[in-house]
């Protein structure tokens, strides 16, 4: 291959690169070999072989299109392009095939789902009243309150017993574990006396709650507190931060103690409670602290009515980012509670594509609602 | 090549398996569900005069049912047999733990196949869960196994590796860059015909023209399950078995059942029905002109 084309490659892949395609060194090189297997005179067939080495998704393709063209059209390199008519006839079947933007399509096709899904869920059966149960949080008493972080620990001790697929050795239990039993039996010279036993290991989901406390939120925001409060005493592996025009961890502070106990610490260690709302460059900090935690056995929960004072660009960047790591992420709206409330703010606007739940939380019945999504 | 394996393929599916093959790397083909991603790896074995090794993919699949399993049985009646023995009791360990008492498991296998590079098609990646896809990472990226009582198995031959997904979850960035990747749609009208032609071979042209225009006009339609081209073939085949001379409302609604799997469809599809029947023979009655 010319040296030139290899030049050329390399800008084009820093290029893709800026769009937020993840295209590492060792794609690039991976693309230049490539490129030496293949006919480069051939437009068609360089396009697909690039794609197919540079792009991981389909929802890359309308970006990396739209990038190719520009920069293997515009150069003065461009190869001359074959005219033979099997391929114009090749080239032209496969655009007629192709359809506008994957991507888009996609994105329509997340977006239907979701609005689906962010119907609040109506749930019978509920052991307290009903009017309990439907009255708004900021209507709420003290011993209403408890009842908020005593349903949070009911949920999250069901969530733990949920089994997952895969076996732990035991002493005791059901199932036999062969491969240690017979090994064990070597020691008795090949007859099976100890037996030992395998089970099935508990679903392990993480649970990470990053809850807004700004001003617009703070009829909600003690009281999702109590219920975060609820999660981390009964559930070790729980993760809660509060933001408002910044992120704080809060893990350490909620947990075993009294709930008075854990406000008050937060008080004092939390800038910013009640004050204004940045959730684009709050998420940003979680995103580059604790990013690293999360997989897909994480559920993300995050509370916000969605007011933002910062760029709504930066929140649906942060939140793009955290749905590809996380198992699933949940956006919690106390103001989707009312009839008339509609998700216009522009953060919400921004933030509604990258989310794969969003609900009410504005009563018990809500936050009771919730439990099936928690399950992974 | 892939002609030949009556798989219609496009320059592609054609220039991304090549690449894989030529580069070493898995491809990962992506796609709605029933667009022929199964049948590419199938195809690609046939071609190549190899072994299709398939491993269909589920929540908690794990080593034992994906790399290897011990034995037991055989294990325990060898020991029952060497009770009387002489053996020490490290000499029966490793008797009782040696490639004869492995059970080798798909991606086992697909590393010892000893003639030639079979095809390995890691099927609906998207269902198994995250511990198996970085597990499976770790073999794909040195084609070895280790197994504790033996020690590490190296590939005997780089085993061409077809990777499939419905994406009804998102994949690991890790797993998707060590792989190569593409994406099927569904065909469009030609190659639909072309497919249905190639693999139905009694139909009647007439009558595959006019299911091929009704699958495409149903899959514009919003269905909560579209038809894939799998549904297609079960339709065609469904009509050369009736002997059906070609296309009219009632045949159409006494087989939608092959191409429509879900009762809300079935009722959407039914009040089109004529509208798609007329516009298919208007367009009929233009080409006889």
């Amino acid at each position: 291959m010319p040296e030139l084309d290899v030049e050329k490659l390399i800008v084009f892949c820093r290029e893709l690169r800026e769009h937020n395609l993840s295209v590492t060194p060792s794609e690039v090189v991976t693309a230049a070999t490539a490129l030496q297997m293949i006919d480069t005179i051939d437009r068609e067939e360089v396009f697909i072989s690039l794609r197919t080495v540079l792009t991981t998704s389909v929802d890359d393709f309308p970006i990396f299109e739209e990038l190719f063209k520009r920069y293997w059209n515009s150069s003065p390199h461009t190869p001359v392009q074959r005219d033979t008519v099997s391929k114009t006839a090749l080239r032209s079947k496969r655009t007629s095939s192709r359809q506008p933007p994957k991507g888009l399509e996609f994105f329509l096709k997340h977006w239907g789902t979701f609005s689906a899904d962010a119907q609040p869920v109506k749930v019978p059966g509920a052991s307290d009243t009903e009017s309990a149960a439907k009255k708004d949080f900021s209507e709420f008493t003290n011993e209403e309150l408890e009842e908020v972080s005593r349903l949070a620990r009911r949920m999250v001790r069901r969530l733990a017993r949920k089994p997952s697929r895969r076996w732990r050795p035991v002493r005791r239990g059901h199932r036999v574990n062969l491969r240690r039993s017979l090994r064990l039996s070597l020691k008795t010279g090949g007859e099976l006396v100890d037996l030992t036993y395998k089970e099935r290991r508990p679903k392990r989901t993480k649970l990470v709650v990053i809850c807004d406390v700004s001003g617009s939120m703070d009829i909600y925001s003690r009281l999702l507190l109590q219920f975060v409060y609820g999660l981390q005493n009964s559930f070790a592996k729980v993760e809660s931060f509060v933001f408002a025009t910044s992120l704080v961890r809060i893990t350490g502070d909620l947990k075993n103690k009294t709930y008075q106990r854990a406000l008050d610490r937060l008080s004092a260690n939390v800038h910013g409670w009640s004050g204004g709302t940045r959730i684009g460059a709050s998420l940003a900090m979680f995103n580059d602290q604790w990013l690293r935690r999360i997989d897909k056995r994480t559920v993300v929960i995050i509370l916000s009515d969605g007011w933002d004072t910062g760029e709504p660009e930066k929140l649906a960047a942060a939140l793009s980012l955290l749905k590809r790591r996380a198992g699933r992420l949940i956006w919690l709206n106390p103001l989707l509670g009312s009839e008339s409330y509609e998700p216009l703010t522009r953060g919400m606007q921004a933030a509604l594509p990258f989310v794969h739940l969003f609900a009410p939380a504005h009563d018990l019945a809500s936050l009771r609602a919730l439990e099936p999504h928690l399950v992974l | 090549m892939l002609e030949e394996q009556v798989y219609i393929a496009d320059a592609g599916i054609a220039t991304a398996l090549y690449l894989s093959m030529a580069l070493g790397k898995p491809l990962l083909i992506e796609g709605p569900a029933g667009v022929g991603k199964t049948e590419i790896a199938k195809a690609l074995a046939n071609a190549l005069r190899t072994k299709l090794i398939r491993l269909q993919c589920y929540e908690g699949l794990d080593a034992t049912t994906t790399l290897y399993e011990w034995n037991y049985p055989k294990q325990l009646l060898h020991l029952k047999l060497e009770e009387s023995s002489t053996a020490s009791e490290a000499e029966k360990e490793a008797m009782i733990f040696s490639e004869a008492f492995l059970l080798k498991r798909p991606l086992l296998q697909a590393i010892t196949e000893h003639d030639r590079a079979p095809v390995l098609l890691i099927d609906e990646i998207d269902r198994s869960d995250e511990e198996f896809e970085a597990f499976l990472l770790e073999v794909l990226s040195d084609y070895q196994v280790t197994i504790p009582e033996i020690g590490a198995i190296r590939a005997t031959h780089r085993p061409h590796v077809v990777l499939t997904s419905n994406r009804s979850r998102d994949l690991s960035d890790a797993l998707r860059r060590r792989c190569l990747y593409h994406w099927i749609d569904y065909p469009s009208m030609e190659k639909e015909l072309e497919i249905v032609r190639a693999k139905v071979p009694g139909i009647v042209e007439a009558v595959s023209s006019q299911l091929t225009r009704v699958m495409q006009a149903t899959r514009t339609m919003s269905l909560s399950k579209i038809p894939g081209v799998a549904e297609t073939l079960d339709w065609a085949n469904a009509l050369v078995a009736l002997q059906a001379p070609g296309l009219n409302e009632q045949i159409v609604t006494e087989t939608l059942g092959c191409f429509l799997k879900d009762e809300s469809d079935i009722a959407a599809f039914k009040a089109e029905l004529p509208r798609i029947i007329d516009a298919r023979c208007i367009t009929e009655q233009e080409r006889s002109d």
